[in-house]
């Protein structure tokens, strides 16, 4: 039944933007498609019996991890949408969108939440691969919309380079067919019946085909030496839509890795595959923080910020104890609200300043109160300061990491020290500068502030004080959730 | 007299061993090709092959899906995305592909020949542990070879037609993969068939403004309407 009403209220709302005529009929329908998506969720969450096969069918499966997914997904959809509606208003006044490209804009958005939906909730692993591959094109059509070559140069790379990676991807699920076909009788690609069975399955075999899965999945979340697309396309794409690629499309491939791990994580070949993930983690962390420190561009400096998280994703779910699960779940939340922030407040001084550079950015907090302190607060609470949540989840992620290994412990740790630097020198550079304290200066032409329109100040405050109340309290709900989660994918 | 080779399997297997070498060879020629038509015509016949061999195969085995699959691929990738990507190629007026990236053929060629011999060690690192026939261990190596050699057209090309026939290439190789691997239920080909034409649809229509040669269709991109200008005319 869930996914029924998913899909039903995907079309209907798919056909509501197809049909509306002026912009405030799309952005209101789309904000309402993903209240409807959120409804859901918590529907799903808090009356069903979860975890659950949908329609007696064994394609779709609603359990605590996808749910969560999904929730996070349509909540940061929630936001962008209605973020949105002033933004998008900016841009085609600005005339870098055109107005026929407006209903495009909507009617992939909204597409793209309903095929991102599905995919969090397909047990069969084929099927999520190819939900997994539409989310790709659908994404990548919303970061080309503004069609100025940039723009479609940085879709079309993102498509090649992640389409072309999933297509390994398949090769290991194919892998996974023949090798569950061998020990089953007959092949499946349900995950249920993979991770019941996987001490059955020889780790040899298997760790090969997680290898070739892991080369899509890594490729979609941006992971090294995968991540050659992800700042161009994060940077170049219109802000509401770098904050869904940055926090809900990175999951996507994370999510592939983890239900993958789960299953390997039960045979033999758990130590080779969790020490190549956190060589993988580490690796991407020290390449993305390396690009940050000396970065001129804002946007790319949060894109590379962005690959920095998921190699710390990497190395949570390398580690592989229960409590390193928790923290990472956790940590898949905090950060993917944060990046939300940050990319807000980077479409506002967008707006305001017509660039990324950090040499065009002057009398922030005169011209811009909001998005700059949006921007500040958002860069102290991705670099993982105290109160904010990332602070807890990296803190317990790198002590469960300790038992592990104490010099990969102090390699990231110097490694994070590093990407706080960058965004320090960032902040101090691009914040303090002040049109007036330089004489020469006096004779431009005044910077007038760009009217920030409705909604696009929303996003950043809620996500502010949500980060701030999840930094402060941890809710029971969400405690016992996480817990839900830990225990279902077979860690206690 | 035909019919009487077509029901022996041994002959039937030989067929197919030749299919694989005529696989490789349209492989090479999309590494080096340049001119765009021959490059789809390379394509078309490396789909016709992948046809031919799964039927030979359903004459083997008789599975049920092998003859679908040979169906599915006639009418997708033999005449859909061809003529698909020939209408595009037509309109933006590109006959070209000169460039290349990083590897020249002579050069690309010869990795080729690495990656195949690297496929076949790596396989064969892992196929003790299946029961696989010789000839279906020589079609998953053929096939991963084939996904490896598209990924080097992507690399090694710069017009976006030619990286996406690279992409075209890399998947016809997956198929090979799975129809000697393992006989993957039917409804999920044809999702990645539908998946395989949304992406070529996309792409070849963002290939408009930069692949042209036209001056008018660099203007649409700075006038920023190349998505409506892809589809009304």
């Amino acid at each position: 039944m869930i996914i029924l009403s998913y899909l039903v209220v995907g079309a209907i709302a798919f056909a509501f933007i197809l049909f509306s005529k002026s912009h405030k009929a799309m952005n209101a329908f789309f904000i309402l498609h993903t209240l409807a998506f959120l409804a859901i969720g918590l529907y799903a969450l808090l009356t069903t019996g979860v975890p659950a096969f949908e329609n007696g069918s064994k394609y779709f499966y609603v359990d605590h991890l996808s749910i969560y997914e999904v929730l996070i997904a349509a909540l940061l959809f929630f936001l962008a949408s209605v973020y949105a509606n002033g933004y998008v208003e900016s841009l085609m006044q600005a005339q870098e969108l055109h107005k026929n490209n407006l209903k495009i804009f909507y009617t992939v958005f909204s597409l793209l939440l309903t095929t991102v939906t599905l995919a969090f909730f397909s047990d069969n692993l084929a099927l999520f691969w190819i939900f997994a591959e539409l989310t790709t094109v659908f994404s990548a059509a919303l970061v080309a919309i503004l069609s100025a070559k940039e723009n479609i140069d940085a879709a079309i790379k993102y498509i090649f380079i992640a389409s072309g990676a999933m297509l390994f991807s398949f090769i290991g699920l194919i892998f996974l067919y023949t090798l569950s076909g061998e020990v089953l009788g007959s092949g499946t690609l349900n995950w249920t019946v993979l991770v019941e069975n996987a001490a059955l399955f020889s780790p040899k075999t298997l760790t090969a085909s997680f290898v070739f899965l892991f080369i899509g999945f890594a490729a979609k979340s941006g992971v090294f030496p995968f991540h050659t697309w992800l700042p161009d396309a994060h940077s170049k794409a219109p802000s509401a839509v770098s904050a869904i690629l940055s926090g809900v499309l990175l999951n996507i491939g994370m999510y592939g890795i983890l239900r993958m791990y789960a299953v390997v994580r039960q045979t033999q070949a758990e130590n080779l595959v969790s020490q190549f993930l956190l060589g993988f983690g580490l690796l991407t962390i020290a390449v993305a923080v390396l690009n940050m420190l000396l970065q001129k561009n804002l946007k790319m400096l949060i894109a590379f910020s962005s690959v920095e998280h998921m190699g710390v994703l990497l190395l949570g779910i390398g580690i592989g104890t229960p409590l390193a699960l928790f923290w990472t779940l956790f940590y898949v939340l905090a950060h993917s609200l944060t990046k939300a922030s940050l990319f807000f407040s980077a479409g506002i001084l967008h707006r305001q300043y017509e660039s990324n550079l950090i040499q065009d950015i002057r009398d922030v907090f005169s011209l811009q109160p909001i998005a700059g302190w949006g921007f500040v607060i958002g860069s102290f609470a991705i670099v993982g300061m105290p109160p904010f949540p990332i602070f807890s989840a990296k803190f317990f992620i790198l002590l469960e990491a300790f038992g592990f290994s104490k010099s990969l412990v102090l390699a990231v740790l110097l490694l994070l020290v590093i990407a706080s630097t960058a965004f320090a020198r960032f902040l101090i550079e691009a914040f303090t500068r002040s049109s007036k304290k330089a004489g020469t200066e006096d004779l431009e032409t005044p910077v007038f502030p760009y009217v920030v329109r409705n909604g696009m100040k929303f996003p950043i405050i809620s996500i502010i004080l949500m980060i701030l109340a999840l930094g402060f309290f941890f809710p029971e709900p969400l405690e016992n959730l996480l817990n839900e989660i830990v225990y279902e994918l077979g860690y206690l | 007299m035909i019919s009487s080779f077509l029901a022996d399997p041994a002959f039937l297997e030989n067929i197919i061993r030749i299919l694989f070498v005529f696989v490789l060879i349209t492989a090479a020629f999309t590494l080096s090709t340049r001119n765009i038509a021959s490059l789809l015509t390379v394509y078309t016949i490396q789909s016709l092959m992948l046809v031919l061999i799964s039927m030979s195969l359903y004459m083997i085995e008789g599975s049920q899906t092998l003859l679908a699959i040979a169906a599915l691929t006639l009418v997708s990738k033999v005449l859909l995305i061809p003529i698909f990507i020939n209408l595009i190629g037509e309109k933006i007026k590109i006959s070209r592909d000169l460039k290349f990236n990083y590897l020249e053929p002579t050069a690309s060629l010869l990795v080729s020949m690495g990656l195949i011999l690297l496929a076949y060690v790596f396989l064969s690192g892992f196929f003790d542990e299946f029961i696989l026939g010789k000839l279906f261990f020589m079609g998953a190596v053929i096939g991963l070879s084939l996904t490896l050699m598209g990924m080097l057209v992507i690399f090694s090309r710069k017009k976006v037609i030619t990286k996406v026939i690279g992409y075209l290439t890399m998947e016809n190789g997956v198929l090979l993969f799975g129809i000697f691997v393992a006989d993957l239920p039917f409804i999920i080909e044809i999702l990645i068939v539908i998946d395989l034409m949304i992406l070529v649809l996309l792409t070849t229509i963002l290939a408009i403004g930069l692949d042209s040669t036209r001056e008018e269709y660099h203007q649409r991109l700075h006038t920023l309407k190349i998505w409506s200008g892809g589809e009304d005319q």
